[in-house]
């Protein structure tokens, strides 16, 4: 099992690695960074004079080098836009993505687990059919026009909740509930799924000729072993929320991480871009890395691989 | 704020905090800001990506100029009567030599006097190439400020510049020179400081600023002390999200409402629609000089004309932006002095002609170009509409302004849709001399009209003045350099408990609102 | 996004790709029994007749068009759909804020979101397929580094990525099917890598290099046939996540620009009328989602086909 962690551990570093190359090429693409920092209105010389502050003189790989040894440190420069590092703008709003990741991956499961029991449960009855519906037609919903409709409707004419913003913890349902939504289905279908798989094995049908009543052994014993991949999908799902937030972030003018990504697109401001793409890679790789330790100590096959 | 010196490790750890807290108890911040605690939350588009004034050129970073800043003179808006505010009183010595005596007794937010220093001190730095300012425009007219004795500043002007009080009272702020030479600009861009009826009392890079009441405000100041405490600017690009926000009370007071919507807020209730024209005008921008260009189909005259003609100015006038709205065919707005609009050529709405003009000049099936915008998508879709008309096909490149301004500096920009309000300066020389006068952004760099600009500006008669901007006007317009199209209004809506005038030099003044 | 995983049968790239339950074995179904079934199946017969219907309006746009979806007109802009009181026949669905015909618009519309589904389906299929194929077929060395390559593709947000992209070289149509093709191949390369690993060893293949049959003949004419029903599925599903992030894209102003008629773009132009004409966003929003849902359940269907003994 260590050893299995540790092989496990190993790729994750190795793609944490290969992510930073991939972002700071995305940098290097953008253009010729010595002119980008020296303004619209700086002459030839005062180019190269920065060209040579920087570093921007020296080969690509050393550049690198230097470059990932200041993003280890959580160094990633200077916005070319604002006035701050860009350390200061993530760490301002790192805090509201992970808010919001959190309560709608919360809402996710609220909704999945119970769902997906019940649809089990009731295997092929109607309740079965409606939460299939429920994760078909999740699955097939653009999420810019869910969270829009959320705003017209709940916001809007209901006056429920506010349409935007995040001074309060009521400003994060709606696009918590907008973003969850789309990691329900696969949870449910997953629930579901590992409790048939459950409810079938001998052990269940031991638990039940002991005249175990059935809310015991379906919550008791089922649930438990049917909820564990559950919780390690949960965990992936939170990283493709963390970069799915930039669409439900715009969308409600929540000044998350993905809003900041968003605007310094449009401002082709790459220091910034590079460092969110590379913060939610690694968010992602370690969520993922969980995902796997959970698996594998359900699935001890998973191991020999 | 963070503050530079602490190490990143404990910016991380303090992140980590951050999340925990906030996800424990979901953000401390204000609840819902309205009357019942004095606080009124505007929100706009755009974020100044540097607060201070000298260092933007956002409407947004206007709106804070005038509220937390003081300038030398005071333009009253209904008379246009030029009145003391730092400034009690000046007199020219002769046509380059500007003196001002100082008010007495004023205090920064900080609590430093006001004195001859900073006045000096601030025209001083602006000038200075270090200052890197935005538009240098506002300021290149000013040779340098000497100081005379503590409440007595001369100004030397480059040249005779006859619109120099416009300009003192307007983009020219105050800044305090000791703090200033504290804490640099970047220090100043995070926490400034200025004389003004609103103190900024924080920064929020990107999500907007605080102010907080002055209430040390000079009693004789022409501006009114605030009747309400606290202001807050909420930045949130999306132009619906601010409607939503407005309608649901999260914040009280929005602008640029298109009048689509307008219409329609106007029936709601709880809420106050008010319209008024704006010295904002729209127009196309066609660059005729960068050297990356010079293929460009639009170095063609007959080209220029021909989108002259093709755009229908009176449909985006009176259908598309209404509330007052006007077609507008001069490099510059109607009101503005020097903005004669008889010299200017009426290029009427006629494909047929734009066709012609087109073939003419070689391009009997059309072109394609690329085309900038920064501002309402809709308005640059119905022009790119007009453009395929008579077979011009524009590729549309949406973006914030600065990057698109960083492109057309570069010469990427053949053709754009702008927008300019002129620093809200009743003056042609805000607009027609800030892009016709071989600067940065001029597109033509036409000597004549250069030489014309440069007399108009410098010139001490009113006559000589008028006569030069309608010569530049009627060359530019006969060059078809750019092709304006139209003045915009601004529809303003708010929670119908707040007081709110508008003027049609788009800036809202705050400190004359009231809850009502 | 999310759709990456909702629809994998396994809970994480990694272990997807070391899981050795990751699809059904392709089965060859003779035709008549495929029918039956399909009949049988109502998912896969509704999701098939919804997207025949989509297809054929695409097609036949410019003759199903009742106007030019170009052409502005802006003294007749705003009118309602017909179901209104103010609504007109002249335009059924009614017309957009420069008076475009709505309904024409949305029919021009599905060819752009099908073209783009499609094609980048196709492209990430071919880039997916190989690296998948190369990965199962040859294992050792060379697997470990395509899953090596997956892994990081998975570890990349994909909007954020494909929105920098765009930013950088500019949003057209062409450029998002490049984007969206170079960035959604990865399920693709999971599913044919196990599906050629339970393959890999069967006896067809063996008795095909006894033969002496070179190493892509084996691979193309062989293998491929014989995985590529998981692969349809595949096809399916990525067609979907393709249409969604590029009407995310548009929607966020770095897809499909102006004035090609993307729906996710008409959903953002007319996020100025949500809160009072709510049609402008109901209508484009509906279509995708139908689209979509469309285009899922024929890919369910598919599945289910395939392996008959779970729904999952």
């Amino acid at each position: 099992m260590l050893v299995f962690i540790f092989r496990r551990l190993l790729v994750a570093i190795g793609v944490a690695i290969t992510v930073s190359i991939i972002s700071f090429m995305l940098l290097h693409l953008s253009g010729d960074l010595a002119t980008a920092i020296a303004g619209p209105e700086s002459t030839a010389d005062q180019v190269e004079e920065i060209r040579v502050a920087f570093g921007l003189d020296k080969p690509i790989i050393q550049q690198y080098f230097s470059w990932l040894i200041s993003a280890v440190q959580l160094d990633f420069g200077r916005s070319y836009y604002f006035q701050d590092t860009v350390m200061d703008l993530i760490s301002e709003r790192l805090p509201i993505t992970l808010t919001l990741g959190a309560l709608a991956l919360g809402i996710a499961t609220f909704v999945a687990i119970p769902l997906g029991v019940l649809a089990a449960i009731k295997q092929d009855t109607w309740i079965d059919r409606l939460a299939l519906m429920i994760a078909v037609v999740g699955q097939a919903m653009p999420s810019f026009w869910f969270a829009l409709t959320l705003i017209v409707v709940f916001a809007v004419n209901l006056h429920w909740l506010p349409a935007g913003g995040n001074s309060t913890w009521m400003h994060f349902i709606l696009p918590a509930i907008a973003l969850g939504y789309y990691a329900m289905p696969a949870m449910m279908r997953l629930t579901r799924t590992g409790m048939l798989e459950v409810l079938g094995s001998d052990y269940i049908r031991t638990a039940r000729s002991k005249g175990l009543s059935e809310t015991s052994v379906v919550f008791k014993h089922a649930l438990r072993n049917a909820v564990i991949p559950v919780v390690a999908l949960a965990a992936v799902e939170l990283g493709f929320m963390l970069g799915g937030s930039i669409v439900i972030e715009s969308v409600f003018s929540l000044k998350g991480l993905g809003q900041l990504a968003w605007d310094a697109i449009s401002r082709n401001d790459y220091p910034v871009v590079q460092a969110v793409v590379l913060i939610i890679a690694v968010f992602y790789i370690a969520l993922n890395f969980v995902a796997d330790v959970i698996n594998a100590m359900l699935d001890p096959r998973l191991r020999v691989r | 704020m963070m503050e530079k010196s602490r190490s990143h490790r404990f910016t991380l750890r303090k992140t980590l905090l951050n999340s925990l807290i906030t996800c424990a108890i979901a953000s401390s911040a204000s609840a819902w800001a309205d009357k019942s605690n004095d606080t009124l939350v505007y929100a706009s588009d755009s974020e100044p990506e540097n607060v201070s004034p000298y260092h933007n050129n956002l409407r947004e970073g206007v709106i804070l100029s005038h509220m937390a800043w003081d300038t030398l003179a005071f333009r009253d808006p209904s008379t246009s009567e030029y009145k003391p505010l730092l400034a009690e009183s000046w007199e020219w010595e002769d046509s380059t030599h500007l003196v001002f005596k100082l008010r007495k007794g004023v205090k920064f937010h900080n609590g430093d006097d006001f004195s001859a220093e900073d006045v000096a001190f601030t025209f001083n730095y602006v000038v200075s190439p270090e200052s890197k300012i935005v538009t240098r425009k506002n300021v290149d007219w000013i040779d340098h400020a000497e100081i005379v004795d503590d409440y007595t500043v001369r100004l030397v002007l480059v040249k005779p510049f006859p619109a120099a009080l416009e300009y003192l009272s307007g983009p020219t702020p105050i800044y305090p020179a000791k703090y200033f030479k504290e804490v640099g600009i970047e220090g100043y861009s995070k926490a400034p400081i200025g004389t003004g009826p609103y103190k900024i009392t924080k920064v929020l890079t990107g999500e907007g600023v605080n102010l907080e009441r002055n209430d040390g405000y000079f009693k004789d100041s022409p501006i009114p002390k605030p009747a309400i405490k606290k202001l807050e600017f909420r930045v949130i690009p999306d132009p619906d999200a601010r409607l939503a926000q407005l309608m649901t009370g999260d914040i009280d007071w929005i602008w640029r409402v298109p009048s689509d919507q307008a219409d329609q807020m106007k029936m709601m209730p709880g809420l106050d629609v008010k319209s008024a024209e704006t010295m904002r005008i729209g127009y196309l921008r066609i660059d005729t000089v960068s050297e990356t260009l010079k293929d460009s189909p639009f170095n063609n005259k007959l080209v220029r004309e021909a989108v002259n003609h093709a755009i229908d100015r009176d449909a985006f006038s009176q259908d598309l932006i209404r509330g007052g709205s006007r077609s507008v065919y001069t490099p510059c707005f109607p009101t503005q002095f020097g903005c004669d609009t008889e010299a200017a050529k009426k290029y009427e709405y006629d494909v047929d002609k734009a066709k012609a003009l087109l073939a003419e000049a070689g391009y009997p099936d059309g072109f394609e170009t690329e085309f900038y915008a920064y501002r309402e998508r809709d308005l640059a879709e119905a022009m790119m509409g007009y453009l395929s008309e008579i077979g011009i096909k524009a590729n549309l490149h949406f973006m914030k302004y600065a990057a698109l301004r960083t492109d057309q500096r570069a010469g990427k920009v053949p053709l754009s849709f702008q927008t300019w309000g002129s620093y809200s300066v009743n003056d042609a020389s805000a607009i027609t001399s800030v892009f016709f006068k071989g600067g940065i952004d001029d597109s033509a760099k036409d000597d004549a009209v250069i030489k014309l600009l440069d007399t108009a500006d410098s010139s001490v008669d009113p006559d000589t003045r008028k006569k030069a901007y309608s010569q530049a006007i009627k060359r530019i317009s006969e060059e078809a350099y750019w092709v304006p199209m139209f003045s915009y209004s601004s529809n303003y809506a708010f929670s119908d408990t707040l007081q709110f005038t508008p003027y049609p030099d788009e800036l809202p003044r705050f400190y004359e609102s009231t809850w009502k | 996004m999310s759709q990456t995983l909702s629809n994998s049968t396994s809970s994480s790239p990694v272990s997807a790709l070391s899981g050795p339950e990751a699809s059904g074995l392709p089965v060859v179904p003779e035709w008549r029994r495929a029918l039956n079934k399909f009949l049988g199946h109502r998912g896969l017969f509704i999701g098939s007749v919804i997207l025949g219907f989509i297809v054929l309006a695409a097609i036949f746009a410019p003759w199903l068009a009742p106007h030019d979806p170009y052409v502005q007109n802006i003294s007749q802009r705003m009118i309602p759909p017909i179901w209104h009181e103010k609504g007109t026949w002249e335009h059924i669905l009614g017309t957009d804020k420069l008076g475009r015909d709505y309904l024409s618009r949305l029919l021009y519309g599905a060819r752009i979101s099908l073209t783009i589904g499609l094609t980048a389906a196709l492209i990430s299929g071919v880039i997916g397929t190989t690296l998948g194929v190369l990965a199962g077929y040859f294992g050792g060395r060379t697997d470990a580094v395509i899953s090596y390559i997956i892994t990081t593709r998975l570890a990349l947000p994909v909007l954020l990525v494909a929105l920098a992209m765009a930013a950088l070289v500019g949003g057209s149509l062409e450029m998002v099917i490049i984007l969206l093709g170079l960035l959604l191949w990865d399920r693709f390369a999971v599913v044919a890598r196990s599906t050629t690993q339970q393959l890999r060893d069967a006896e067809f293949i063996a008795s095909a290099k006894v033969l002496g049959a070179s190493t892509s003949y084996i691979l193309i004419r062989e293998l491929l046939p014989n995985i590529l029903s998981a692969l349809i599925v595949v096809i399916t599903l990525e067609m979907a996540h393709a249409i969604l992030l590029e009407a995310t894209l548009s929607f966020l102003g770095l897809g499909v620009q102006p004035p090609l008629p993307s729906w996710g773009l008409m959903v953002s132009e007319g996020k100025a009328y949500m809160f009072f004409q709510p049609w402008v966003i109901a209508i484009p929003g509906i279509t995708l989602m139908i689209l979509v849902l469309a285009i899922n359940l024929v890919g369910d269907g598919l599945r289910d086909m395939n392996a008959p003994e779970g729904r999952n």
